[in-house]
């Protein structure tokens, strides 16, 4: 195809759309180019800013100099992360809280994550130490035992509600339906809960939780939130879903379930990539390119033996040391060295050390993000996204 | 299994990755198959699109359907709709006989009984069938040339709208040409019969390869041919000349987008005042291609397009049309209509004609082809030079 795009973005992850969302509506002409679901889709669906402190954009301030959140500045990280709240707003999944406190969530095992965004339907989950807390949970339902929250958490208890099915997916479909959720809440209503917040499992409905959390809520008049649950994530998949949707609003084209299997350049410049089709390939041109495939989970970088490598554009990697150096006694020390590897980037977010003129890196395949370490992943990939969108939305 | 629309409303079917990789550990070419769900998949192919490894449950669990069907006895059914291109032949010959039949009571009862579902009214079939139309059209010189595979739903079913877009290519200075052909083979192949599958694809194969090696390109209109011809022609088919088939065809609003793009036409477009629902067919997004569609409709002035790409239709091809299947193609295809009634539209878009069939049904809205949109706006293109 020989259509020109203002910009194509590889990775349709957190920064990947955002960016995406970002320089859609600056008008400008985008394709996103992702070889599959994203990453935010198995994930808790909360946005970790950092989970040090109670006040985020605080301890922002704190980081090292070279952590890619300065490159973005305080500004720009806190209104992306208000115009991230109204883009998912707009699609029915409002989140709530802000970047100048965090917040705490209950987790499938009965402890407590700080992060700072959340969904609307875990708006409550952050309670007092004394309050009770009643679960419900599903007949059958995997990777969700309401005993492992008892035993962690002891001012609470548990019932078990038989949904007809137990896979994650189908009961949150079952949500959706009027008789089931009239059933459910008359069921509930039968189990004379004496006090506290009611607790679910993330699977009230596909795409829009708060709207049932809140009915369930105003019907038994207590408060009512969901637990993040292992994938299938709904959470996730519903944050995935706003942004995706959120795009499609604008204009933005997408580019899916296929990799790029090469880069065609001039010169300094990236003029297209091409997409491995079972038959023909699609090429996908465009004036300026972001790379935002994220780091080694979702693929963005790759180690073998002898080296680490970035896939779509072969840029250098930035790599803390040698590999023999990374060792630790400790398994579950914070802050693995490897975490510090990725693409080194200048105040405009180019890479440095690399030919290539109109290429941008936002997101977690950033070096130095050290996202497991601070607890920043969707944060950072949110206002570097944003960040990277207004640098390279003025160029085109 | 968070893209999975059967297993959602289905619980029987236990999702792609059990289905696939995760049963497949346990199977054994030696050993009869006994997963008796693995014919719930409708091969929607949405865990492949969103698997981000490259893992392909789809193609898995259809290696293992053909298994299954090849060792166990088939429903009458699933033989019929293996067929659905002498289906069509025969419901094409004796069209008004059949289109007075399929709505009566008795008629749809017997259908039952024979394992086939009446929840959606059967198509109307036409007796003036694409194949039965003239072969070529268009300027006999053209830089522009290309074979139509215009599949069974075009050719038995909607042969008017197939005689649109040949004459419609002719317009924008290309030569069509329609040689003989046949089923693509991917109802077959779906309902377990890889015999007949490959025996329809080996054809077509060698037809449309001796039209590509004189330099016509080939152009389906069909989303669901479009993947078999690229995908399972020279995968799971293996059938000859099928990588060359894979490697020339275009679909269709892909082909009139590369014309505009490389300036080969310089339609004008009058503005068209609708608000449409796109619905973007499963196997569109299979493909790999981006939605082409859509890039012509923003071309449109006036309209305004809603793209909705989050649901499976549910009919799925000869799938729906199947009473083990009606259950979950009918919670589908309710929450899909659903997905298009929320946006109030005008009238519904879809590129395959099941979903246009499945989601017009169920919501009540008009449904067109996005070239026949397109054919609305463009009144005045420039032919070529």
């Amino acid at each position: 195809m020989s259509v020109t795009y203002d910009v194509v973005i590889t990775g349709g992850g957190m920064s990947g759309m955002m960016a995406a969302i970002t320089l859609a509506d600056a008008g400008r002409s985008v394709a996103v180019v992702s070889k599959g679901d994203p990453v935010c889709c198995l994930s808790t669906g909360c946005i970790d800013v950092i989970a040090d402190g109670n006040s985020p954009l605080e301890s922002i301030c704190s980081l090292p100099d070279n952590h890619p959140y300065h490159l973005a500045g305080i500004d720009v990280i806190n209104s992306s992360l208000e115009m991230f709240k109204s883009v998912m707003s707009a699609e029915g999944g409002a989140y709530a809280g802000d970047a100048r406190a965090n917040r705490r969530i209950l987790t499938p095992l009965g402890r407590h994550k700080t992060t700072c965004l959340v969904p609307g339907a875990m708006e409550f989950a952050d309670f007092h130490p004394d309050e009770y807390i009643h679960i419900i949970s599903f007949e059958g339902m995997k990777d969700f035992y309401p005993n492992y929250i008892t035993s962690n958490y002891k001012n609470s208890g548990f019932s078990i509600f038989d949904a007809g099915v137990s896979t994650t997916m189908g009961i949150a479909r079952r949500f959706e339906n009027r008789q089931f959720l009239e059933g459910f809440i008359s069921w509930l209503k039968g189990l004379d809960i004496p006090e506290g917040r009611i607790a679910m499992p993330a699977v009230l409905g596909m795409r829009f939780a708060e709207d049932v959390c809140n009915e369930i809520s105003a019907e038994l008049d207590r408060k009512v939130f969901e637990i993040p649950t292992l994938p299938p994530s709904l959470p996730g998949l519903r944050l995935f879903g706003g942004l995706k949707n959120a795009l499609l609003k604008r204009g933005g084209h997408l580019y899916w379930g296929k990799e790029i299997c090469s880069v065609e350049k001039s010169g300094s410049q990236i003029e297209a990539v091409t997409l491995a089709g079972a038959g023909r390939s699609t090429r996908v041109q465009g004036n300026v390119f972001m790379l935002a495939t994220g780091s080694f989970v979702s693929g963005g970088l790759h180690a073998s033996m002898d080296a680490v490598r970035e896939t779509v554009f072969d840029l250098p990697v930035y790599l803390p040391g040698k590999r023999e150096s990374w060792f630790n006694n400790d398994f579950f020390a914070p802050g693995h060295p490897i975490e510090k590897s990725g693409i080194c980037v200048d105040k405009s977010f180019r890479p440095v050390d690399s030919r290539i003129e109109n290429l941008f890196v936002c997101g977690s395949i950033l070096a130095f993000s050290e996202v497991m370490k601070y607890g920043c992943g969707h944060g950072m990939a949110i206002a570097t996204g944003v960040a990277a969108a207004n640098v390279c939305g003025e160029l085109v | 299994m968070a893209n999975c629309p059967v297993s959602r409303v289905n619980p029987d079917f236990p999702g792609p990755k059990q289905a696939g990789p995760d049963a497949e550990r346990f199977r054994s070419d030696d050993e009869t198959s006994i997963d008796k769900w693995i014919r719930l998949c409708n091969q929607c192919k949405r865990c492949e699109v969103a698997c981000p490894y490259g893992v392909n449950p789809a193609q898995i669990i259809l290696k293992e359907q053909v298994r299954y069907g090849g060792k166990h006895f088939r429903p009458l059914a699933s033989r019929v709709f293996a067929n659905t291109y002498w289906l069509g032949a025969l419901g094409s010959l004796i069209a008004p006989v059949v289109n007075i039949l399929t709505p009566r009571a008795f008629v749809k009862r017997v259908l039952n009984v024979f394992g086939i579902s009446t929840s959606i009214p059967f198509p109307q079939y036409r007796f003036h069938s694409m194949n039965r139309s003239w072969r070529w059209k268009g300027p006999r010189k053209s830089r522009k040339k290309v074979v139509f595979f215009y599949g069974c739903f075009l050719n038995y079913n909607r042969p008017d709208l197939g005689r649109d877009i040949r004459d419609f290519l002719a317009s924008l200075g290309v030569r069509v040409i329609m040689p003989k052909q046949v089923c693509c083979g991917l109802p077959a192949l779906g309902n377990g019969d890889i015999d007949t599958a490959r025996k329809f694809a080996s054809k077509n194969a060698r037809i449309l390869a001796g039209y590509i090696d004189r330099g016509y390109d080939v152009l389906y209109s069909c989303t669901s041919c479009g993947l078999s011809l690229t995908q399972d022609y020279p995968g799971i088919l293996d059938v000859p000349y099928g990588r060359k088939v894979s490697e020339n065809s275009y679909n269709l609003h892909e082909y009139i987008l590369n014309l505009m793009e490389e300036h080969y036409i310089d339609p004008v477009l009058e503005p068209f005042h609708r608000r449409v629902a796109y619905h973007i067919p499963c196997h569109l997004r299979a493909l790999g291609i981006g939605y082409p569609a859509a890039r012509l409709f923003e071309k449109i002035p006036g309209l305004d397009v809603h793209i909705l790409e989050d649901n499976c239709c549910g009919l799925s091809g000869s799938y729906g049309f199947k009473t083990s299947n009606e259950d979950t193609a009918v919670k589908l295809g309710i929450t899909a209509a659903r997905a298009v009634k929320a946006v109030d539209p005008d009238m519904l878009a879809s590129d395959c004609g099941a979903c246009r069939m499945q989601l017009e049904y169920f919501s009540g809205v008009p449904a067109f082809d996005p070239s026949e949109i397109l054919m609305k706006s463009l009144k005045n293109s420039k032919a070529a030079k």
